[in-house]
């Protein structure tokens, strides 16, 4: 047992050491590069074989077929170039991981956005019918990590009526639906309710892929006033 | 009276054949533990530059390496790779990470040195001077050859490390702030000593000198 052992050791303790760019850049295993030159900079990698990240590998994600990344490629691509390369420069996000199953914990998600990384990740497997308008979601997730501040909670929370409130985390509520509401009544989608920064990516989704028309509904109306102002801010030319 | 035996045929063939293999044993050895024997040195004098302001001498085992710099796409950051240079601050200062093939880099002037290597810190040394900004924003081609300032994980922490790519990275651009190129003795830095296990090189080569280059 003992040469068995040894053996082993020394196989592993033989092993070279492989320099990757990508891990060694974003720290995500596995990745390949999909595409590098884009007009706005991102640059696109793909799960080669599956993956796990975190301290306790809490997060993971497969690979998918050519055809599928070539698919959804297209759809991604299309849909974040619309934001400028100075905008990505500033909400600090560069690197589009497509991937499989995404899931943190065993519950399923449509991305994982890491600002500090400059990394998001987007599952090509989420419900097609609001495939689009999530990736925009979760793009924002990117703007609010970096710009906590700008994004005041208890500014936001203080737009929806006096009884309301909202869950404790995003998973701790079972209103999970994102169908958009004929009568939206402060609240574009079931998932705006659960914590005040899904709410506001949420608006910016919906603004993003014009979903939003005028209406009465006068919480809603500040929620997306109030993002349009948030967004000017972080770059005076962005526009909906 | 001793008689005299005559070797056979397939005596004096073995015999043939173990001087050989002593010979080709003792050349071999030789051959292996001068790393530097078929590397090209360059001798910068003897070479025209187009831009000799900008040219750097990389002195280490195998020879000189010619670096360009270019101060027109990071001058900041170009401004303090040859404020060092300036004050023989490279001497002696350890190729402290190396990945065969793939990168080379030094610079850590507090736990890098010949003399007082600090293998728990290496990596994590400053100069002295502060942290510079990083100079990202130029489009830069990072191909084999190329020398760039390292940092931290974060942005605007660039100091005196740098690094050298021996092959394309073109995932480098907008990471790492660009400072020059080298031109000639790409060769030369491949032979510096790697770890198979790991990116840190115990007993590590060390750079001998890095000058501006200066006309004779």
């Amino acid at each position: 047992m003992k040469i068995f052992k040894l053996i082993l050791l020394s196989f592993i303790l033989i092993t070279p050491v492989k320099a990757n760019t990508i891990y060694n850049l974003i720290k995500i295993p596995n990745l390949e590069i999909y595409e590098l030159k884009t007009p706005n900079n991102l640059k696109y990698f793909y799960a080669e074989k599956p993956f796990q990240l975190g301290i306790q590998k809490n997060i993971s994600c497969t690979n998918s077929s050519k055809q599928t990344y070539d698919e959804k490629y297209k759809i991604i691509s299309n849909n974040l170039n619309r934001y400028s390369k100075q905008f990505l420069k500033k909400i600090n996000l560069k690197y589009i991981v497509m991937c499989e199953n995404l899931s943190i914990s065993g519950i399923n998600t449509a991305g994982i956005p890491d600002h500090l990384m400059k990394t998001l990740i987007i599952d090509l497997s989420f419900n097609e019918k609001y495939f689009e308008r999530v990736i925009h979601h979760e793009l924002f997730h990117v703007i609010n990590d970096g710009f906590k501040d700008l994004f005041n909670e208890d500014e936001w929370k203080s737009f929806n009526n006096k009884n309301f409130e909202y869950a404790d985390c995003s998973t701790c509520s079972k209103k999970l639906g994102l169908d958009t509401y004929q009568n939206t009544n402060g609240f574009f989608t079931e998932y705006s309710k659960t914590i005040p920064s899904e709410d506001m990516a949420e608006v910016f989704s919906h603004l993003i892929i014009n979903r939003y028309k005028i209406t009465n509904d006068n919480v809603l109306n500040k929620k997306v006033e109030f993002i349009k102002n948030k967004l000017k801010k972080i770059d005076v030319t962005f526009e909906f | 009276m001793i008689k005299k035996i005559n070797a056979t045929l397939s005596e004096k063939i073995t015999l043939i054949f173990l001087l050989a293999l002593a010979i080709f044993a003792l050349s071999f050895t030789v051959i292996i533990k001068n790393k530097c024997l078929f590397i090209k040195d360059f001798n910068p004098q003897k070479i025209n530059f187009d831009k000799p302001k900008n040219i750097v001498v990389l002195n280490v085992e195998c020879g000189n390496v010619i670096i360009e710099l270019y101060p027109e796409v990071s001058p900041k950051a170009v401004e303090r790779f040859t404020t060092l240079i300036k004050s023989n601050s490279y001497d002696d200062v350890a190729f402290h990470r190396v990945i065969k093939d793939k990168l080379i880099q030094a610079g850590d002037l507090e736990f890098g040195k010949k003399n007082k290597i600090n293998y728990g810190k290496i990596g994590t040394g400053k100069s002295g001077l502060g942290t510079i900004n990083s100079e990202i924003d130029a489009e830069f081609d990072y191909r084999k050859g190329s020398v760039g300032l390292a940092r931290t994980l974060k942005y605007n922490t660039e100091d005196s490390q740098f690094f050298i790519i021996l092959d394309d990275e073109p995932l480098f651009e907008g990471e790492y702030t660009p400072i020059g190129k080298v031109i000639y003795g790409i060769k030369i830095l491949k032979k510096i000593k790697y770890s198979r296990r790991s990116e840190f090189v115990l007993r590590p080569d060390f750079i001998n000198t890095i000058r501006m280059y200066r006309i004779n």
